[in-house]
């Protein structure tokens, strides 16, 4: 299985869920995934949106938020935690970042680098890609 | 007889919603020794049916599963394999 090279570009709770789920299985699985998060996806991971749970959200957000016998974790939660189980490295776009003149520790710390797109693609040539 | 199997690990994830209580097991398996049994417990039905799929890609053996109804949870027996 040569993995799953994962482009994150929607801030989108929903959308940052699945993708936190599905990446942190197949890595604790040994399955390598690299993601890209860049644009909304790289925003989400501003630490003062997640403090304040900032998310553009549906109708199922809401509901795994609101629910009281759920105890949701959070994507940037399993993000980390499936670092600790399995091959996953994380990358913040260099070009959302300049726009908005931020550095890594602007965000949760899950990041491995910073990269643009031709450092990214390089990751992804012998990988599935995925687009959120 | 799911009451004679004797877990060395319990596993509480009761509570937790998709993928936390497989996230839960395989941190635990993958530090466990061959021969090492585990209950799994889990208020999550998805990951009721999901647990069994990454058990059979994994190579790892489902002993059982249980439902404790009045409780609302299940206990799923697993034995890691090599």
């Amino acid at each position: 299985m040569p993995g799953y090279a994962i482009v994150l570009a929607s801030g989108k709770l929903e959308r940052l869920q699945a993708v936190g789920n599905i990446a942190s299985i197949a890595a604790a699985s040994e399955i390598p995934v690299d993601v890209f998060a860049t644009m909304d996806g790289l925003e989400a991971f501003d630490k003062d949106v997640i403090e304040g749970m900032d998310f553009e959200m549906g109708p199922v957000g809401r509901a795994m938020l609101e629910a009281e016998d759920m105890d949701m974790a959070l994507f940037d939660e399993n993000f980390a935690r499936a670092k600790e189980l399995g091959p996953i490295s994380l990358y913040a776009c260099e070009l959302s970042m300049d726009a908005l003149d931020k550095d890594l520790d602007d965000y949760a710390d899950v990041f491995d680098d910073v990269l643009g797109v031709a450092g990214f693609l390089g990751h992804a040539e012998d990988k599935q890609v995925m687009f959120v | 007889m799911s009451e004679a199997i004797q877990p060395d690990v319990t596993i509480d994830s009761r509570g937790a919603t998709c993928p936390g209580p497989l996230m839960d097991l395989i941190g635990k398996v993958k530090k466990a020794d061959p021969g090492t049994v585990f209950e799994l417990q889990t208020t999550d039905s998805s990951s009721k049916n999901d647990v069994p799929e990454w058990l059979e890609k994994a190579g790892h053996e489902l002993l059982d599963t249980v439902e404790h109804q009045e409780e609302g949870y299940w206990s799923i027996y697993i034995e890691k394999t090599e």
